[in-house]
């Protein structure tokens, strides 16, 4: 199992600054989720660490080991691609058995790797086949295997459920956190899916603009979120930002230097008093209603409530939230308190 | 204004088609009227047929006629009918490995030296179309001109390939001239049997590695670098990376190169009949240029040999053609 640690990495490209100081460490055992909006230098920050790209400066340790100049084969790392990358010329067991053959392991250690992978992995009958034989589940599964089997330091999964349909993802999710729970091998996970990242993780780690935003468990993300941006990255649908005049109606008082008022959709609720609304949209999800609405002034806010509500559009409503619930926010953008 | 100026330069390019396709619209629609759609087909694809027949079929049936008769009439109605004897004559052989044990020995000289000749330039195109492909296709500067580079030689004319390089490796040629220069010994590339088969394969990988290049450049591209990038965490070395992924990953274009080449060189005459003539003595003489030599360069003209020897020479194209049909269709199934 691996630590590791990040000390101030920068990766550029020509004049272009994609990762700028980044310090991390990870625990072992850990699963972190790198989550952020497209080009915000997740997948570069995974390459770094991989091997597979050389940070423009800064270090890489692993159990306390600099592997900054180290190859990547040599990192004792295994990466499972968002595209599997599996060799489509070879059988299942020739994929997991690759690499193992390029260590020159004994052919009787290679095939025992390979029967304990494929039956933990429930892919045994597969092995005989090519990757152009199977469902993209399969060839999910095989990545994994393909990763198992070099018994490495960390994992490192870029984005390994994007190419699955909404309903293998859902299942291959479960596994993934199986998985993670029974190897207790140190994870990092790539991804752009909150869900995945709230529901896997250990700590996430929000990157925005080559920077880190926060670090922290999943539920402290959502319910204190360092600023503005993680306050609406997380969380679907995203948060609503007020002024306090806007505000001014709802329980409560901002703290002094409060100059953004966040409160999430799923903490709004019809009451007699508040802010009204005026609906524009209603969506029935069935186990929720989300309502979008306009208040005075133009400014749109979205609430969620459970089940199935009758609202009419072009109705108003009343709205309020219960005062724990508000996230405030200086001019910085910074939480306050 | 611009765009005035452009839309009038438009409407005069375009003004001689749009007249041409009014003219013919009224006697178009009403040849559909009368032989419906199915006859437009055959109407549009009449003027190719008609090239195709008088340049190719017609050929072909008159080449099938002179290879059974015989004499030195250039009118078939004016030459006798003599049956197989012109095949007899080209295949008959006590061993077919001794040109000169056979009735016709330079034929069988110019089979064989086609035969090495294929090998070796089928071998070394292949080789030389893969490093070119391989270099094309890593990270170098100016990739694109480079590309180019190498693709040029494919549009110069056989005949002017010839003539560059016979200029470049005559007796008193560029080569010669800079071994010279450089106080080294001075070599008849053109005129020394063993050189001259040399230049002859060089030469003609030369004109056409582009194109082949080009091919397995297309099949490199279409790898996904994911896998190179998986082959990297699992520990390849380069060298096996190229063996164990590249280079099964690439057969299907490999076997079209290979095929494709294995034909070209088959039909070689052009740019090595400007360059060595075939000689020194019958070093470079291949089987087209025996055919155009018995056929029309010599005194007395013997077309019906020449055509049976096309024809044999046809027959391996078609068997090497359907090969190339076959394993296209079974990568394709694939």
């Amino acid at each position: 199992m691996g630590r590791i640690r990040l000390e101030n990495i920068t990766k550029n490209f020509g004049g272009l600054q994609v990762l700028k100081g980044i310090n991390l460490e990870i625990e072992e055992g850990e699963l972190v989720v790198f989550v952020g909006p497209s080009g915000c230098g997740k997948s570069t920050l995974l390459r770094q660490i991989s091997g597979l790209d050389k940070p423009s400066s800064g270090a890489i340790l692993i159990n306390d080991r600099d592997v900054t100049e180290v190859s990547a084969a040599d990192r004792g790392l295994a990466m499972v691609f968002q595209s599997y990358a599996l060799y489509p010329h070879m059988t299942v067991k020739l994929n997991l058995a690759f690499g193992l053959q390029n260590a020159k392991m004994p052919k009787a250690e290679i095939e025992t790797r390979i029967a304990d992978a494929a039956r933990m992995l429930e892919i045994t009958p597969l092995l005989s086949r090519r990757p152009g034989q199977l469902s993209g589940g399969q060839r999910q599964r095989v990545a994994i295997g393909r990763a198992i089997v070099r018994d490495p330091t960390a994992f490192l999964l870029d984005e390994p459920l994007s190419n699955l349909d909404a309903e293998l993802r859902v299942s291959m999710r479960a596994e993934l956190g199986a998985l993670h729970a029974r190897l207790g091998a140190t994870m990092i996970y790539v991804t752009h899916d909150q869900v995945e990242a709230m529901t896997l993780a250990d700590r996430i780690v929000v990157l925005r603009g080559g920077q880190i935003e926060q670090v922290a468990a999943p539920i402290d993300l959502f319910e204190r979120p360092a600023n503005r941006f993680v306050a609406g990255f997380i969380g679907a649908p995203s948060m609503n930002f007020l002024t306090p005049e806007e505000a001014a109606s709802l329980n409560g008082t901002p703290p002094a230097g409060a100059a953004l008022i966040g409160v999430r959709p799923q903490h709004l609720e019809p009451a007699d008093s508040g802010l009204t609304l005026t609906v524009t949209l209603v969506e029935a999800l069935g186990t929720e209603t989300v309502i979008h609405g306009e208040i005075a002034g133009g400014k749109r806010l979205l609430l969620t409530l459970p089940g199935h509500r009758p609202v009419q559009v072009g109705g108003q409503l009343t709205v309020n939230a219960d005062p724990a619930r508000l996230h405030f926010f200086d001019a910085q953008d910074q939480r306050i308190g | 204004m611009r765009s005035d100026v452009k839309t009038w330069i438009g409407a005069g390019v375009t003004a001689p088609v749009r007249l041409l396709a009014q003219m013919a619209d009224v006697p178009l629609r009403q040849w559909q009227r009368l032989a419906g759609r199915g006859g437009m087909i055959g109407f549009f694809l009449l003027p190719n047929m008609l090239i195709f027949g008088v340049f190719v079929l017609v050929p072909l049936g008159i080449n099938f006629a002179y290879s059974v008769t015989g004499g030195t009439a250039v009118f078939l109605p004016d030459r006798s009918y003599v049956g197989g004897a012109n095949f007899d004559r080209l295949l008959d052989c006590t061993n077919h490995f001794d040109p000169n044990s056979c009735r016709d020995d330079v034929f069988w000289i110019a089979v064989w030296n086609t035969v090495r000749f294929v090998g070796l330039q089928v071998t070394a195109m292949t080789i030389c179309a893969m490093i070119t492909a391989l270099i094309l296709n890593s990270k170098i500067r100016a990739r694109a001109f480079w590309r180019a580079v190498f693709f040029f030689p494919v549009l110069l004319s056989p005949v002017v390939v010839g003539l560059i390089w016979r200029w470049i490796l005559q007796r008193q040629g560029l080569l010669n001239y800079l071994l010279y220069q450089f106080d080294a010994e001075q070599v008849n590339w053109l005129t020394e049997r063993g050189w001259a088969f040399t230049a002859a394969v060089g030469v003609s990988v030369w004109a056409h590695v582009g194109f082949y290049a080009l091919i397995l450049l297309a099949g490199l591209q279409a790898i996904p670098r994911d896998l190179y990038e998986a082959a990297e965490m699992d520990g390849t070395k380069p060298a096996r990376a190229f063996w164990r992924i590249t280079l099964p990953l690439l057969w299907p274009n490999l076997l079209v190169v290979i095929v494709l080449s294995l034909i070209r060189a088959v039909q070689v005459f052009d740019e090595v009949y400007v360059l060595t003539g075939g000689g020194p003595g019958t070093s470079t003489l291949y089987l087209t240029q025996y055919i155009y030599e018995v056929g029309f360069a010599s005194t007395l003209r013997n077309s019906g040999v020449a055509s049976a020897a096309s024809l044999l020479m046809g027959g391996v194209l078609v068997v090497l053609t359907l090969l190339q049909l076959g394993l296209t269709r079974w990568r394709d199934r694939k």
